[in-house]
């Protein structure tokens, strides 16, 4: 992985003695929340419903078990124990003391890691496939462009104060992981032909209260010009994007506006002055950054196979969690494990400081010292042998961190809603966690098969409702929660933005409404094969408003 | 008269420190009265007939605000003194892309002049985009520059004004001259 050199160390080194001296600004009144808030947002800095909130960035969900292990004390020490991880590959802090902050980004300075960017209307955190790197199904590994893309959009002159927050997305295989498609610009890492790499470009993908699947503008883009292209679609979009509505300033409204043919007509001109430029990437630094992402030297282990298919004939709680949470390595003798933070009747994506150093633990001995942040708010142990899989198993036990729900129904997304965040308009995780108690038994789950349900506590989107096969939206009417449901959404490769079935259901009432649609998809569906998604693909909304509403008549 | 004193509190600052500043703010040639350096909005700049732009012994620079074309004054930048591009709000970032433009683009070399609500955070910003001057009104703002404490990091990760490729160094990185 991406290791500091000097520059890094002395640039983040410098930034945080700037924030230091803010902090103590504010603290003692010379500056007031007013003054403050645009300089603590460089820095991650949030104020949320209770309290102050650090979201600290983990560049394309990428760690070392140090770094994660720093990540747990600092849950420890500064906080009340435990953190969350986010849709965006982040971790966020909930509690964290204003006067403690700069000695937290200090310590996450150690580990070369920092908060800038996680905020404001910036070039955000560049979130990868959390399986870069080790995917059987991938062509290259998309974490080099993102680190170069991480670089070149720090602090950046001309970029950071945009007419909205903007997020990059990269991925390097044919089924995508990275969700591209819904982002402000979606990178897709290819070969052409003669076994070059470059990018399919998307651009103007979101979701928030109005959802748009990004679009395709250009179908190979070559590597070296990466950071002109990116530089002709920012700056288009700065001069161009809507400042007079913050719900209408993202690039997916000037694409929609302006209507794409357009606005890549424009994009390309700029680039066409920019091509040659400053920007354009030297192979050898595209390939110097490379080497820090070779993929690890595994050894061969060959025995896993034997030892594998006994330990799971043995223990069918150790063989459900084999098939649902490990997915293929590129190396036949390993395995991808997604350690599940979505235990039944948990809230999704948060960690405690035990729970990270036994993660910290298990990468350094069992996965090559590495881990990954998914944006389905999992962690991943991306190299680990198919004989040390036993092991690690019974490692993760020990923490209830082996819940085997790997893309089944009670790995739910959902955001903070409005238990912490001061947007929210409804609660997210007490849904989240009701369903998945509803939902939880192995056999249950199993039998439903994959199926993502995405809760947003508002209209802005945060859970991804959208894009959830079964999506959950908050809302508040005259001083209630209700729950408004998708369905049919999917960020992979096919991109969809789910369906709104009809009326929203009160707290009580949504999670059985959920039960419905889940019971409406057994019975029609073709065979186990047919996920949920397929089936609702082939018949469309109709028996599922059905189901909810009682006859179409009153449905429509 | 709070107009009055606000314009007193304006001050003028570049990268060799605060400076006198020899122009005014108009709404026409004819509300200038004498003063030798004006600065016109966009719109009054551009109906200024060419001969008398070209031939009037006095500087005449124009503002652009953020929503306004610069590519109006595209074919004429050998003509102007000073373009000042507004900051109605620090949080408004249009004006950096055409400070780019301008100075990266289209060789502009005249004075290049950030107008409105500059703030610490941002003067380095405006160095790099290409700004030659700032308009600074914010009290923290003209008392950092004063101590020249610019808020600068040792190093930068792309291109930009008053900066150096670093030997050896990856091809976006630069570290600030001199």
């Amino acid at each position: 992985m991406y290791r500091y050199d000097e520059f890094d160390h002395a640039f983040v080194a410098a930034r945080v003695e700037q924030f230091k001296d803010q902090v103590q600004r504010r603290l003692s009144g010379e500056l007031t929340e007013d003054q403050f808030k645009p300089l603590r947002l460089m820095n991650g800095v949030y104020l949320q419903l209770h309290a102050y909130m650090l979201r600290v960035a983990v560049p394309y969900g990428t760690l070392s078990a140090k770094q994660m292990r720093k990540l747990g004390s600092i849950a420890r020490v500064y906080d009340r124990g435990y953190g969350h991880f986010t849709t965006r590959q982040n971790i966020q802090y909930n509690w964290p003391a204003l006067g403690d902050i700069p000695k937290i980004l200090d310590e996450l300075a150690e580990v070369e890691m920092h908060a800038m960017q996680t905020s404001g209307n910036c070039i955000r955190n560049v979130t990868a496939d959390h399986f870069a790197g080790a995917a059987a199904d991938e062509v290259a590994d998309p974490r080099p462009f993102a680190e170069i893309l991480r670089q070149w959009s720090s602090l950046h002159p001309e970029f950071s104060f945009l007419p909205r927050k903007f997020k990059i997305a990269v991925t390097g295989a044919e089924h995508d992981r990275a969700a591209i498609q819904t982002h402000d610009i979606g990178l897709h890492l290819k070969k052409n032909a003669a076994g070059e790499l470059g990018f399919g470009v998307y651009i103007g993908g979101g979701q928030g209260r109005t959802p748009m699947v990004a679009k395709n503008i250009r179908d190979f883009l070559p590597a070296e010009d990466l950071l002109s292209y990116t530089t002709a679609i920012v700056r288009v979009y700065n001069l161009h994007g809507r400042r007079d509505n913050k719900y209408k300033a993202r690039i997916k409204i000037l694409v929609h506006e302006t209507g794409t043919e357009e606005l890549t007509r424009q994009i390309e001109a700029e680039w066409r002055a920019l091509k040659e430029s400053d920007l354009k990437l030297p192979q050898g630094d595209i390939n110097a950054i490379d080497t820090y992402f070779r993929p690890p030297v595994l050894p061969e282990r060959p025995e896993g196979w034997g030892t594998l298919a006994v330990a799971k004939r043995a223990d069918a709680g150790f063989a459900a969690w084999v098939d649902q949470n490990v997915t293929p390595h590129r190396h036949p003798d390993y395995g991808v494990v997604t350690i599940s933070l979505k235990p039944i009747g948990g809230i999704p994506g948060d960690a405690s400081a035990e729970q990270m150093e036994l993660v910290a633990d298990i990468a350094e001995k069992f996965s090559q010292d590495e881990i990954r942040v998914s944006h389905e708010q999992n962690l991943v142990l991306p190299h680990v042998a198919l004989a040390d899989l036993r092991t690690v198993y019974d490692l993760l036990l020990t923490d209830g961190l082996a819940t085997a729900n790997a893309g089944l129904i009670t790995d739910i997304i959902a955001c903070p809603g409005l238990d912490y965040c001061a947007l929210a308009n409804a609660r997210s995780i007490p849904v989240a966690q009701r369903i998945s108690e509803r939902f939880g038994a192995p056999a249950r789950q199993s039998e439903i098969g994959d199926l993502k349900i995405k809760i947003s506590g508002c209209i802005n989107a945060c859970g991804h409702h959208h894009v959830g096969h079964i999506g959950i939206l908050g809302v508040e009417k005259k001083g209630e929660e209700l729950y408004q449901i998708t369905l049919g959404g999917s960020a992979d490769e096919i991109t969809t933005v789910g369906e709104i079935t009809g009326r929203g259901f009160s707290s009580e009432e949504v999670v059985d409404a959920i039960e419905k649609i889940v019971d409406t998809y057994l019975g029609l569906r073709t065979g186990r094969q047919e996920n949920f998604l397929a089936a609702y693909r082939r018949v469309g909304a109709a028996p599922f408003k059905e189901a909810l509403y009682g006859p179409v008549s009153r449905a429509a | 008269m709070s107009e009055t004193t606000e314009q007193n509190e304006k001050q003028l600052w570049g990268r060799e420190g605060f400076r006198n500043d020899p122009y005014i703010e108009a709404e026409s040639l004819d509300a200038a009265g004498d003063a030798p350096a004006v600065i016109l909005p966009l719109a009054a700049w551009l109906g200024l007939d060419d001969d008398i732009r070209r031939t009037s012994n006095r500087r005449i620079g124009v503002m652009v605000a953020p929503g306004e074309d610069i590519e109006p004054l595209l074919d004429k930048l050998d003509t102007i003194p000073l373009i000042a591009l507004q900051f109605p709000a620090f949080n408004d970032g249009r004006s950096y892309s055409k400070a780019e433009l301008l100075k990266g683009r289209h060789g502009f070399s005249g004075e290049l002049r950030a107008v409105g609500d500059v703030l610490i955070d941002q003067v380095v910003f405006m160095l790099r985009a290409g700004f030659d001057t700032l308009q600074v009104s914010n009290p923290i703002a003209l008392e950092r520059l004063n101590a020249s404490d610019l808020h600068d990091t040792p190093g930068y990760y792309q291109p930009g004004r008053g900066s150096a490729q670093t030997a050896g160094g990856y091809s976006w990185r630069r570290t600030p001259a001199g």
